[in-house]
C-alpha cells in the first residue's frame, strides 16, 4: 500500500525522517540535522504519538485551508532527550528528558502578547504545512516551549503531554471547570478521554462519557468516567435536531440530570465533531452553562440557536493549547492526578511508523485490539524502552 | 373608553388574535417590598405581537386569558410598608420580571435565568397593559425629570441592548461592533456601542430604509447584503456577504485596528448569523440576541479555529436597567427618534397591527409604537 523505502541502519550523525510526499505516499529520507539559534534546543526525539489530524494529512493531503504542497515530515506529539542547547537557554542542558510543545510563535503579535499565542498567525507548528514535524531523529524547537520532565514521568508520558494539553486547554483554561462541578463529554477517543482525565484531576463531582462505541465507553468507565451513556439508534423519520432532543432527554432521564440545580451539568465538551453530538450536548448543558467545541468534524452543523440564546450558553471554540497549558498538564501527571499509562495501547518501531497511522485510522490493530494512542519510537530506540 | 380609577381596565389576550378590554381587580394586597404603579406608557415589541398572533412562543403557551404588554413606565400609586426608596407620585421605569432571589442563578448574579421568574405577559403572568401593575420595588426605578415617561418605557428594550453589548458582549471603548438587524433592538445595540465609545458601529439589514435610519441614528457604516444567487448554498452566500462587506469596509479577521471585535445578531436569521461568524475577528465574541429560526447551520470548524466565543443574551440582569437609565439621563443615548407611533389605550390593537406589519396604514415605517395608559393622551409624553 505504501511505497516505503526500507530503513537502513544509520549512525547518530544523520537525521532519518518520516516524510509525507503526497496522499497515501510516505517515505524515509535522510534530512540535514537542523541548526539551532541561541534561544532554541535540539532534541533527539524518542517517542511520538499519532492523532487523527496526522492520519488526515496522510489520507487527504490537507485539513481545510492547510494543504501539503511539498514533502513534509509528519508527527507533532513528541518527547525526547536534549542533544544541545542554544547559548541563551538556561533551564535545560544536554541529556534532559523533555516534553515538546510543537508550536513556535512570533511573540510580538496581538495574540502572543495578550495570552492567546495559539492564535498566532505566524505560528510554526510541527507537521502543519509547510512546516516539518517531529518524526525524525532530531527536532529543533524554542527553549521556552520545551519542558523538562519530572523523574516520575516516562518519555511516553512526555509524548502524551501534547494531547493532554489539548484537554487542559479545553477543560481548565476555556471551560474553567471547578472542583465539584459536573461535566459531560461527547466522544471517548483520546482527546475526550484526556478531557475526562483533566476533569477528574480538577475534582469534578461527576464525569459523564458519551460515545456510540461501547468498547470506548467501557474503557472510559474503567478509567475516569463516573457515568457512561450510549445514545439510542437513529430513527429515519425524525430530523437530526429531533433525534438530538430525544437523546438529550433520554440521557437526562437515565442519569437523573436536570436543567438547573444540583443535578445540572455545568460544562460540556464536544470532542467528536459529530453533528448530533454537538446538538445533544447543547440540549444537555445547564441553563447558563459552558460548552466547549474541541472536536473537529463536519465543518457546518445545525445548532439550536434560539435555545442557546434563551439558556444564555457560552460556546467556546478550543484550538490546540496556550500559555500555561503544558505546564498544568505536566503537573497533573507528575502529581499522580492523571495516569497516562492505560492510554498507550500500541507501540511501533521507527521503521514501522506507517503502521501507527494504519491502526489509528482503523481504530484497532489486526488482532482486534482497540486503539487509544499509538506511539512510534525514535530511530534506534526500542519500543520497550519507555523511559 | 369609559373607566374609573377604581377599576383596572386591561388589554387582554383571550385566544389567538382575540383581544378585548376587561376590567380586572385592582391588586389589593401589596407585599412589604412591592409597589403599585399606574402604568402610563407601554411600548410594543415583536414578542408581544408573536403571542398575539400565535398564542405561544416555543414552550410558553397562553392557556388562559392574559394581559399583554411588558415595556412600561408609570407613576407610583402605593408602596409596601418596607419600601423606602420610592413614594407615591414618583415617575418610574418598570423592569417587568419578579425573580425569587434564592435560586443558584439569582445568587450568582444571573437572575435573568431564574427558573421561578414571573415575567409580565409571559404566560401565565399578566402583563402591564392595565391601569395598574404590581411589582417588586427593587425593579422599579425612578427616572430623572429630564426623562419623559416615554423614555422610561423605552428603558426595557434599551436594557436588552445594554445586557447584550455591555454585559454579555463586554464591549469596550475604541472597539468595533457589527449588528445584524436594524430593528428597534438592533438600533439600541448600536446606540449602546456608540455611547460606550465605539470606533465603528456597522449596521446590516436587508431593508434599505432601516439602514438609512441607522446611519442617521448611531451607525458609522451601513451594509446592504447583495441579492442571493440561486446556484449557491446558504453558507456560500453568507461567505460571499462576509467577503463583500469586509472588502467594502477594509476589515480583516486579524490585525489590530481593522477588525470587528464584537458581532451581535439581532435578526434571528440564518444568513446573518453565518455571516457574522465569518466577519468577527479571530478570538472575538458573537452575541446571539435575535430570536428567529430555531435551528440554523453554523460554520463550526471555523468557529473552533478562530476560537470565537458565542454567547446567548436573554433579557437583562443585575445592573442593566440602572446602566440604561444612566446612559439616557447623561445624554449618551437618545431614545426619542425611535418612537414612531403613538396610540391611546382604546386603540391598543393598532399598535400591535402596526408593529406586526412594520408600518402603519399610512405607510410610515414602525420602529417603536407606544400605547398610553387609560386616560392618558398619546400627545402627552409625560
Amino acid at each position: 500500500m505504501y511505497d516505503v523505502v526500507p530503513l537502513v541502519q544509520t549512525a547518530m550523525s544523520d537525521n532519518p525522517s518520516f516524510v509525507l510526499r503526497g496522499i497515501e505516499d510516505v517515505v524515509y529520507e535522510n534530512r540535514p540535522i537542523p541548526d539551532i539559534t541561541d534561544t532554541e534546543v535540539l532534541v533527539e526525539v524518542k517517542k511520538t504519538g499519532i492523532c487523527g489530524s496526522d492520519v488526515h494529512y496522510l489520507t487527504h493531503g490537507r485539513i481545510g485551508d492547510f494543504v501539503v504542497t511539498g514533502p513534509m515530515v509528519l508527527g507533532h506529539e513528541s518527547a525526547g532527550v536534549v542533544s544541545k542547547v542554544g547559548s541563551k537557554v538556561k533551564h535545560l542542558k544536554a541529556g534532559d528528558r523533555v516534553a515538546m510543545e510543537p508550536g513556535a510563535t512570533c511573540g510580538s503579535c496581538e495574540f502572543c502578547k495578550s495570552g492567546r499565542y495559539q492564535l498566532c498567525e505566524d505560528i510554526i507548528f510541527a507537521a502543519t504545512p509547510p512546516y516539518d514535524g517531529t518524526l525524525a531523529r532530531y527536532y529543533r524547537i524554542p527553549g521556552h516551549v520545551t519542558y523538562k520532565l519530572p523523574a516520575n514521568l516516562t518519555l511516553e508520558d512526555g509524548a502524551l503531554m501534547e494531547p493532554l494539553s489539548v484537554g487542559v486547554h479545553s477543560v481548565a483554561t476555556l471551560a474553567q471547570l471547578k472542583t465539584g462541578q459536573t461535566i459531560a463529554i461527547w466522544g471517548a477517543g483520546p482527546v475526550g478521554i484526556l478531557c475526562m482525565a483533566v476533569a477528574k484531576a480538577l475534582g469534578a463531582s461527576r464525569i459523564v462519557a458519551v460515545d456510540i462505541n461501547q468498547a470506548r465507553l467501557d474503557f472510559a468507565k474503567s478509567y475516569v468516567a463516573t457515568d457512561i451513556f450510549s445514545p439510542p439508534a437513529l430513527d429515519p423519520n425524525e430530523s437530526t435536531v429531533e433525534y438530538s432532543k430525544r437523546t438529550a432527554e433520554a440521557l437526562k432521564q437515565a442519569l437523573g440530570i436536570e436543567d438547573r440545580g444540583p443535578t445540572a451539568i455545568d460544562v460540556v465538551i464536544e470532542a467528536s465533531g459529530a453533528e448530533v453530538s454537538i446538538q445533544t450536548a447543547l440540549f444537555v448543558v445547564k441553563t447558563g452553562g459552558t460548552y466547549v467545541q474541541v472536536g473537529m468534524g463536519v465543518a457546518e452543523v445545525v445548532v439550536p440557536i434560539t435555545m442557546l440564546m434563551v439558556k444564555e450558553l457560552k460556546v467556546k471554540g478550543s484550538f490546540r493549547y496556550g500559555p500555561g497549558d503544558y505546564k498544568l498538564a505536566i503537573q497533573l501527571a507528575a502529581q499522580g492526578k492523571i495516569d497516562l499509562k492505560p492510554l498507550v495501547t500500541h507501540r511501533f518501531a521507527f521503521k514501522d511508523a506507517v503502521n501507527a497511522f494504519k491502526v489509528t485510522r482503523t481504530g484497532k490493530s489486526e488482532d482486534g485490539k482497540g486503539v487509544i494512542k499509538a506511539i512510534i519510537s525514535g530511530p534506534d530506540v526500542s519500543v520497550d524502552d519507555i523511559n | 373608553m369609559e373607566s374609573t380609577e377604581a377599576d383596572n381596565l386591561s388589554f387582554v389576550l383571550n385566544a389567538i388574535q382575540d383581544v378585548s378590554f376587561q376590567p380586572r381587580p385592582v391588586p389589593k394586597s401589596l407585599g412589604d417590598h412591592e409597589v403599585l404603579v399606574e402604568v402610563k406608557k407601554t411600548g410594543i415589541c415583536g414578542s408581544d405581537v408573536h403571542f398575539y398572533k400565535h398564542g405561544r412562543i416555543g414552550p410558553l403557551v397562553v392557556e388562559k386569558p392574559m394581559v399583554l404588554g411588558h415595556e412600561s413606565s408609570g407613576i407610583i400609586s402605593q408602596v409596601g410598608t418596607k419600601v423606602t426608596h420610592l413614594k407615591p407620585g414618583d415617575r418610574v421605569a418598570l423592569e417587568p420580571g419578579a425573580v425569587c432571589n434564592l435560586c443558584h442563578e439569582c445568587k450568582i448574579g444571573k437572575y435573568e435565568l431564574c427558573g421561578n421568574i414571573q415575567f409580565a405577559a409571559t404566560p401565565p403572568q399578566d402583563g402591564t397593559l392595565g391601569r395598574y401593575y404590581r411589582l417588586p420595588a427593587g425593579v422599579s426605578y425612578r427616572v430623572p425629570d429630564s426623562m419623559t415617561l416615554e423614555d422610561a418605557a423605552m428603558i426595557e428594550p434599551l436594557s436588552v441592548a445594554v445586557h447584550a453589548v455591555a454585559n454579555i458582549g463586554d464591549f469596550r471603548a475604541t472597539q468595533t461592533i457589527a449588528v445584524w438587524g436594524a430593528g428597534p433592538v438592533g438600533l439600541l445595540c448600536m446606540a449602546v456601542a456608540k455611547a460606550l465609545g465605539a470606533a465603528r458601529v456597522i449596521a446590516i439589514d436587508i431593508v434599505p430604509s432601516r439602514l438609512e435610519f441607522a446611519k442617521n441614528y448611531a451607525a458609522t457604516d451601513v451594509f446592504l447584503p447583495p441579492p442571493t444567487n440561486p446556484n449557491e448554498s446558504g453558507m456560500e452566500y453568507s461567505k460571499r456577504c462576509a467577503d463583500t462587506m469586509m472588502t467594502e469596509f477594509g476589515l480583516q479577521e486579524r490585525g489590530g485596528a481593522n477588525v470587528v471585535d464584537v458581532v451581535v445578531d439581532a435578526s434571528g436569521a440564518e444568513p446573518s448569523i453565518q455571516t457574522a461568524l465569518h466577519v468577527v475577528k479571530v478570538g472575538g465574541t458573537f452575541v446571539q440576541l435575535g430570536m428567529g429560526t430555531a435551528d440554523i447551520q453554523i460554520p463550526m470548524t471555523l468557529m473552533l479555529i478562530k476560537e470565537v466565543t458565542i454567547k446567548g443574551s436573554f433579557r437583562y440582569g443585575p445592573g442593566d436597567y440602572p446602566f440604561a437609565i444612566s446612559l439616557v439621563s447623561q445624554g449618551k443615548v437618545d431614545l426619542r427618534p425611535l418612537v414612531t407611533h403613538r396610540f391611546p389605550f382604546g386603540q391598543a390593537i393598532e399598535a400591535f397591527k402596526a408593529t406586526q406589519a412594520g408600518k402603519s396604514e399610512d405607510g410610515k415605517p414602525v420602529i417603536k409604537a407606544i400605547i398610553s395608559g387609560p386616560d392618558v393622551s398619546p400627545d402627552d409624553h409625560m
